[in-house]
């Protein structure tokens, strides 16, 4: 075991990320034997729409948990974000370009707001984003006067469905490419960039980094930037996927993408991030949701497995810590 | 000294990589004041953690009043009579005296808490001890003196039989340590068991019955004080004859500039109205005892910490240092005392940790330039002998004194002018203490200039050029390395204490 966990390919890519991807091809065998029609090109089409959304989402908050910090808001704002420009996209009329737009600047305001008040007037994370969490959902109400928002259909007459084809182009997953470029990017940030390097250094002293005479404010609140862009994004991809939005909602997605955060390694206690094993993580929950509707089960059993799942990991990754001290 | 109380025989702790204890032999008697000592490292607190149960041993047996032992906590020595004096007090700054020293196991009047007996109690064991503190006091308005006094009155009130004090007099002022020498003293005809714990020679020869001496981990050997001299002990310690002669004569050249000038620091209670000068080439040596300011100047001027006011000059020019930023820009490093909480992020690389208040100059375009980044890691490994397979090795795999030489490294990375190095060997073997005073020695030679705050005094007579004392919080004297003796120093640094 310790031999495997040396081998320098193993080492590069990551012994657990190699287990939690095997892990990904065993559910979705078993899957495909329990359930019958479950394997098939149609049904990976369906998980995807639910990778694409989540993966931002999770992305982003791989970032602020790399700080150390963590972020209950993203699925309240990305709904924010899909409510807010969508009304003005059907009630005012706008161009789906502005709407789109529009959308990733909201989400980028809510990461500048927790930002600064984490990073400048040190208001602890969990309060913050727990706040913020509330007031996402209260704004996305009042906006549409607590009317549910629909997106334009691919096939609307007024031509406004063309957004739709950033998921799919006639069975062609756009929406793949996409998603696959912002991992390479997010990817190049968190290992070769000065501010992916500040992160991770900050998350795991962040006193011993300013002493190195580091604007460690700047980053960290850089932290929460990124996020809310990612969650502005993530809202482009859920009204493409799933065309209605309601108000109100979208707190359960916090957990998931939390959750695809710490089953790839990124450590809830900062320092330790893996942009790779948080996009292997979302395809694990994306699957499971997937799998749970095909068995005829609701959307609380998946909460109750997500919930789970985030307590073994972080109890994986805290036991880890304490027998290398 | 009485009948043997306690024997600790072939005792052997291991942690991942590092043989902490080899089979370690100890004898305590009643009445019998016993000296532990050995170099920092060599094991003595980890001998200490084992007997109160804060660690568990390999192997090996303690044998208390006549009976094996283990015990697994320190509640569990504690009610059999081993209590430890800490080196860092335990105390709750918000409680009282009274309160703190009853903590756990305080007196009840049905279910309200009985302070007026806490009260009385507290008074008596400070009777006992001829000691006057008051049990109505809030803790931190106390000295660390008074502080360690309470400590041992609690010590007392668990009825110990043995009481272990961990550097007891570090932060103590003369008078304090005479006043716990008497209590020492007093303890000792009442039979009880101390086991003492210190660096300081001239205590040992004063206090102690016996004297064991320990060893990178190894027991050395068990010597009674009295019959022999200090030199015998140090040789058992370091195994090795050791060069602490003292600097005899300031190394900076005459007239050589002032790069820093500082003028009324004000930084809380800490840092009053700090002035000094720092020369090119210089290491300014800041001596004190615990607590009196040190750092908290040094981290006023770096801008670690706020301060109230202060004008501080570089190269005759004015500057605003508000963060460690400015400090940086402005061409100062600072090496902490507690490496582990400021200077290094342990989980990252050497390579990451080098660069770390210089990334910018290893960028190439917006990307990292990991080459070149590896390249400067490796120069500063071979240039220091930092010891590690590569500079891709956590950092919290290395350790101390590799560590400290990767601070350091980061600053000659980011090429200082003024460092300032805060107990640059706290927690260092002899072997790396001795090369990072080769270092610096050679990097005031290159005209860099040094603060250097140390509580060693033999580490401030042996690097200074020039010595500057601080007392609570204020300047109390300044001496050219000529005149300076140990005497003169301490001299000062007492000088507001009454």
């Amino acid at each position: 075991m310790e031999k495997i966990k040396q081998n320098p390919i193993v080492k590069k890519l990551g012994f657990n990320r190699i287990i939690l991807f095997c892990i990904l091809i065993l559910m979705y065998l078993a899957f495909s034997l329990a359930i019958p029609g479950f394997a098939g090109m149609a049904r990976i089409m369906s998980i995807l729409n639910y990778v694409y959304f989540l993966g931002f989402l999770a992305l982003g908050v791989t970032f602020v948990i790399a700080t150390g910090g963590i972020d209950f808001s993203i699925g309240p704002v990305m709904f924010c974000c899909a409510l807010m420009s969508g009304y003005t996209l059907n009630t005012y009329g706008a161009p789906v370009a502005v709407s789109l737009l529009l959308s990733i600047v909201i989400g980028f305001c809510f990461g500048m707001f927790n930002g600064y008040l984490v990073a400048y007037i040190g208001v602890p994370p969990f309060i913050v984003s727990m706040a913020t969490m509330n007031i996402a959902k209260g704004l996305g109400s009042v906006f549409t006067k607590t009317q549910s928002v629909s997106w334009p259909q691919a096939n609307d007459p007024t031509g406004k469905g063309w957004f739709r084809s950033l998921v799919k182009v006639e069975g062609v997953p756009t929406g793949l490419i996409i998603f696959a470029v912002a991992v390479v990017i997010l990817y190049i940030v968190m290992n070769n960039t000065k501010a992916g390097r500040y992160i991770l250094c900050l998350g795991s002293n962040k006193e011993a980094v300013r002493l190195s005479g580091v604007n460690v404010r700047k980053w960290q609140m850089l932290a929460y930037v990124i996020c809310g862009l990612m969650a502005g994004i993530a809202a482009i991809f859920f009204v493409s996927a799933y065309t209605t939005v309601q108000p109100g909602l979208g707190d359960t997605y916090n957990n998931e993408a939390i959750a695809s955060c710490v089953m790839g390694g990124t450590s809830m206690a900062g320092g330790l991030a893996s942009i790779g094993g948080t996009v292997i993580g979302v395809f694990v929950i994306s699957l499971l949701q997937e799998g749970i509707m095909a068995l005829r089960m609701t959307k609380e059993v998946q909460m109750i497995i997500t919930g789970l799942i985030v307590i073994v990991f972080v109890y994986a990754d805290v036991s880890a810590r304490r027998r290398k001290n | 000294m009485g009948e043997v109380i306690l024997t600790m025989k072939g005792i052997d702790k291991s942690f991942p990589g590092v043989h902490a204890l080899d089979h370690v032999d100890l004898e305590l008697r009643k009445g019998e004041v016993h000296a532990l000592m050995g170099e920092n490292g060599a094991g003595k607190s980890t001998l200490m953690k084992v007997l109160t149960g804060i660690y568990t041993k390999d192997s090996g047996t303690i044998t208390y009043e006549g009976k094996e032992v283990e015990f697994h906590n320190t509640h569990e020595a504690q009610e059999a009579g081993i209590v430890i004096v800490h080196q860092e007090l335990n105390m709750v700054g918000d409680l009282t005296v009274a309160q703190n020293i009853f903590i756990g196991r305080e007196f009840k009047k049905g279910i309200m808490i009985d302070d007026r007996k806490m009260i009385a109690e507290s008074k008596k064991l400070f009777d006992d001890l001829h000691i006057d503190i008051d049990p109505r006091a809030k803790m931190s308005d106390l000295t660390v003196g008074k502080q360690q006094m309470c400590e041992i009155a609690k010590a007392i009130s668990h009825k110990a039989k043995i009481i272990i004090f961990d550097e007891p007099s570090a932060a103590l002022t003369e008078k304090e340590i005479e006043d716990l020498f008497r209590i020492i003293r007093d303890l000792r005809s009442q039979n009880l068991g101390i086991i003492y714990i210190s660096h300081r020679m001239d205590e040992i020869k004063v206090i102690t019955d016996r004297v064991t001496v320990m060893r990178d981990g190894g027991y050395v050997g068990t010597l009674i004080t009295n019959d022999c001299t200090k030199e015998d002990i140090i040789n058992m310690m370091v195994g090795r004859v050791i060069y602490e002669e003292p600097k005899t004569h300031s190394m900076v050249p005459e007239g050589a500039p002032v790069v820093l000038k500082v003028e009324h620091l004000n930084a809380g209670k800490m840092v009053q109205d700090v002035s000094f000068e720092l020369h090119k080439g210089e290491i300014l040596g800041f001596s004190g005892l615990m607590g009196a300011g040190r750092t908290e100047t040094a981290r006023a001027l770096f801008g670690a910490d706020p301060k109230q006011s202060g004008d501080i000059y570089i190269n005759g020019e004015k500057v605003t240092i508000n963060t460690p930023e400015d400090a940086v820009k402005h061409g100062i490093g600072y090496l902490s005392e507690d490496r582990k909480r400021f200077g290094i992020v342990v989980q990252k690389t050497i390579a990451e940790n080098s660069t770390m208040a210089t990334l910018e100059k290893y960028m190439s375009g917006l990307f990292i330039n990991k080459g070149a980044e590896k390249k400067v890691a490796e120069q500063y490994v071979q240039e220091l002998a930092t010891k590690t397979p590569s500079v891709d090795e956590l950092v919290v795999n290395l350790s101390g004194g590799n560590q400290q030489k990767v601070v350091i490294a980061k600053w000659l990375v980011r090429n200082c002018d003024i460092l300032i190095f805060d107990e640059p060997t706290r927690g260092i073997d002899v072997g790396a203490k001795n090369e990072i005073y080769k270092l610096m020695n050679r990097l005031a030679a290159e005209g860099k200039s040094i603060i250097m705050i140390s509580s060693e005094m033999t580490e401030i007579l042996r690097m200074s050029d020039r010595v500057l004392v601080m007392c609570e919080g204020k300047k109390t004297g300044e001496i050219a390395i000529e005149e300076a003796t140990q005497e003169a120093i301490m001299d000062k640094a007492t000088r507001d204490i009454k």
